[in-house]
């Protein structure tokens, strides 16, 4: 585990250091700080990660702009801020976790606990992808489905194009809403683009959507899909 | 349309009630001399002179001839009123029926008549048909000035009552101003802000006052013909002044740029009117209020081009009174005109008061708003969680270190409170207030924080959480020096002319990618400067090689 925290307080940092350190212990392979969004910045130039722990007031600078660009990145971000009014905009933007300060050791790690378990996001509205050394931001609802290719994923969008993301479908997983099914260890669909289930022969099943595009099924995803699709 | 041949029918018949003659009067004619023959109807005078001579103190005699077209009745006596000067016995039909003054007598001196007088003709002398007025007179003051005597024949209370009704109507409108110039005067000596144009406006209306009174003064009060001209003089002296005065008034108003110019010439004209027209006391007037008006219609024209508000209300006010002047003989109109503009004077400067009152309620405001502002400080959001996640962090790693933070924190929000309300504080409260909050940001940040003030002077005072709102900033924009502190050193001198604050934060600043935040700390500094010093401060904030620079500069009130 690589993880960067951003923090301008220099206690509240030295806490959030403290409690992380206990938690991953000795998974954890790095750890950096930094007080500024500048400094952040040019360590994410060239570092990758596996975790941002992001206040979105720093010295007087809006973290809102760092997370435009953050969020488009592989790595999961969890924000700690005072400004809860905050919390909605940022799960829409596709924060894993809000930690409202103050904060003690559990609520931390609950949100840590959101990295390693399956779980479904809340709310997130949009993703941010990076294009041509530009973020753009997609609307979750104009996505049909999700492809992992590799260590990136495809996003089919419902207007025939197709964009690329860094975060792999596992999460991209934990943070999509329940209306987004993992249908197969490589697809994830938004539910209401499912036209229906086709069974082949040798158990082989197929995911019929309304455009007429067909996705396989995993064998053991096979009936939770059924059940959510057709309530049995 | 045949109501309104009625109408004008109806306005035809009450003129020509009124406007029936009740005698012809023939030209005046004069002689030199004392004979009690001229007092009789038969006596001939066609070869007397239409003129006047100039015949120092002697006695003269004056002689008319009347046609009455109706009698004297009980019910409504006839009247004789005389404007002339000098001291006179009147004679109708050869009998004495009236005396104005005392003509002179052996060794006693003329006791001098009034300019206009009445009298009586009795019901049994005033018959229809011809008579003869007789006039033995004396004008042993103002001798050279050979005025001619005018004769009027109406009925005698018609004749007592018309000066008093003007008079009566005019002096409702003197009240008016002098009400006026009392509030004003009032306004003006209970006002924190001297308003000069205030002074003008109540001297100028107290002096319209005057000017009214003077003029009718003469129906109530018998001035002797030797002194009729003082009246006038005081006239002629009240509209010069008053002349120069509405200019002045609407210059300073309506923000005249060429104020001096302006005023200057008006003077100058108004003097060579004077000089000019000595001795021709209502002209010398109507002139002044030319001079006046061409003034004032410069000053109005220009502010109407500088969008001035209430500029069209005066200019309208201006243009109905060159109406009314063009209208109406000068003597009236001149009071009209002068009516006009003072009204417009009196509407423009309630406009300015409503103008102020605004002033007055958005500073109201706008104290409520810093109020509420440096009460914002501390339970923004921003401040008040990220010190109680520290505080958290003190009190799971060291409770003693923890309550300290605490009696820290609780001290800055006592201090706070204290000075919400005011809008200036002993300099030694701000100090202590920066005091407690670098203690309750050096357990935050673990930076040292270190505060230095020199030559502060106790009973200086400042507005509230000016300096710890320069503090904040100095806290978010500054990094620390390597040896981990940042120094706040408040420095206070005093200048003939000002007071000077300077802080400077040592340290290493922070390039800073938006100013937002700055942005609203130095609007709080600077309305609070505003609410308290007016405009008489300058604030700068700059870096220096050692770190930060904020310097406050308070000038005396001028």
């Amino acid at each position: 585990m690589r993880i960067l925290i951003i923090e301008d307080e220099t206690r509240i940092a030295a806490r959030i250091e403290r409690m992380t350190r206990s938690f991953f212990a000795e998974k954890l392979k790095r750890l950096d700080r930094f007080e500024s969004i500048e400094e952040g910045l040019s360590f994410l130039a060239d570092h990758e990660i596996d975790l941002l722990l992001l206040d979105l007031n720093l010295n007087g600078e809006n973290g809102f702009s760092l997370l435009e660009s953050v969020l488009s990145r592989s790595f999961h971000t969890i924000v700690i801020s005072a400004y809860t009014e905050k919390a909605i905009t940022a799960f829409e933007y596709g924060v894993l976790d809000f930690v409202a300060k103050p904060f003690d050791e559990n609520r931390l790690l609950q949100a840590f606990l959101r990295i390693s378990s399956p779980g479904q996001g809340k709310g997130l509205r949009f993703l941010a992808v990076k294009k041509a050394g530009e973020i753009s931001m997609i609307e979750v609802q104009d996505l049909i489905y999700i492809k992992g290719a590799g260590i990136y994923t495809e996003l089919h969008l419902n207007n025939g194009k197709l964009e690329l993301h860094d975060k792999s479908l596992e999460k991209l997983e934990q943070l999509l809403p329940p209306t987004f099914e993992r249908v197969h260890k490589s697809y994830i669909v938004a539910m209401d683009h499912c036209e229906k289930i086709m069974v082949n022969s040798g158990s082989k099943y197929e995911l019929m959507l309304k455009n007429g595009e067909l996705l396989p099924i995993g064998r053991t995803r096979y009936s939770q899909l059924k059940e959510k699709l057709f309530g049995q | 349309m045949n109501r309104f041949l009625l109408f004008v029918v109806l306005l035809l018949s009450f003129s020509s009630c009124h406007g029936a003659q009740d005698a012809t009067i023939t030209e005046v004619v004069y002689q030199v001399g004392d004979e009690p023959i001229w007092a009789s109807p038969t006596f001939d005078d066609r070869n007397w002179s239409k003129a006047r001579a100039y015949i120092q103190d002697r006695i003269f005699w004056v002689r008319a001839h009347v046609d009455l077209e109706k009698a004297g009745r009980v019910e409504e006596h006839l009247g004789l009123r005389i404007n002339a000067f000098g001291a006179f016995e009147v004679y109708w039909d050869g009998q004495l029926i009236g005396r104005n003054g005392q003509n002179k007598q052996g060794g006693k001196s003329e006791i001098p008549g009034t300019e206009t007088s009445c009298f009586v003709i009795p019901d049994t002398l005033a018959t229809k048909g011809a008579h003869v007025l007789a006039i033995r007179a004396s004008q042993a003051y103002l001798s050279s000035d050979l005025r001619d005597v005018i004769v009027s024949i109406d009925a005698y209370r018609q004749l007592i009552k018309s000066p008093f009704i003007g008079a009566s109507l005019m002096n409702m409108v003197a009240g008016v101003f002098l009400v006026a110039a009392v509030y004003y005067f009032f306004i003006f000596i209970n006002s924190r802000k001297r308003d000069y144009a205030v002074l003008i406006f109540c001297i100028t209306c107290f002096l319209f006052f005057i000017l009214q009174l003077t003029e009718y003064l003469k129906v109530y009060v018998e001035i002797p013909y030797a002194q009729f001209y003082l009246r006038l003089k005081l006239i002629g002296l009240l509209t010069f002044v008053i002349a120069f005065l509405i200019p002045w008034y609407f210059s300073i108003q309506f923000n005249f740029k060429r104020k001096g110019l302006l005023l200057g010439i008006l003077g100058l004209s108004l003097l060579l009117i004077f000089s000019y027209n000595y001795g021709h006391y209502d002209l010398t007037a109507w002139y002044y209020g030319r001079a006046m008006w061409c003034a004032a219609f410069l000053i109005v024209g220009n502010a109407i081009l500088q969008k001035e508000k209430g500029a069209g209300i005066v200019m309208t006010g201006l243009l109905v009174s060159a109406l009314v002047d063009y209208f109406l003989n000068y003597d009236l109109s001149l009071f009209i005109s002068f009516n006009i503009i003072v009204m417009c004077m009196l509407y423009l400067h309630t406009i300015r008061t409503r103008d102020a009152e605004n002033e007055y309620s958005s500073a109201l405001l706008l104290s409520a708003r810093l109020k509420t502002e440096l009460l914002k400080k501390n339970i923004q959001p921003h401040f008040i969680k990220n010190t109680l996640t520290s505080l958290m962090d003190w009190i799971e790693e060291s409770p003693k270190q923890g309550l300290v933070f605490i009696q820290a924190l609780s001290a800055e929000f006592d201090l706070l409170n204290e000075m919400a309300d005011e809008t200036l504080i002993p300099i030694q409260k701000e100090i202590e207030l920066c005091k407690v909050h670098l203690k309750v940001m050096q357990f935050r940040k673990e930076v040292t924080y270190h505060w230095s003030d020199t030559g502060i002077d106790q009973k200086e005072t400042i507005p509230p959480a000016i300096f710890h709102t320069i503090l904040e900033n100095g806290i978010t924009h500054s990094k620390p020096l390597p040896d981990g502190c940042v120094s706040f050193c408040l420095n206070f001198i005093k200048q003939p002319d000002c007071k000077q604050y300077t802080l400077l934060t040592i340290a290493e600043n922070r390039k800073s990618v938006s100013r937002k935040e700055a942005g609203t700390g130095f609007r709080y500094i600077t309305a609070r400067l505003r609410e308290s010093y007016g405009e008489n401060w300058t604030f700068t904030s700059e870096a220096r090689p050692e770190g930060w620079m904020t310097t406050i500069k308070i000038y005396n009130q001028k």
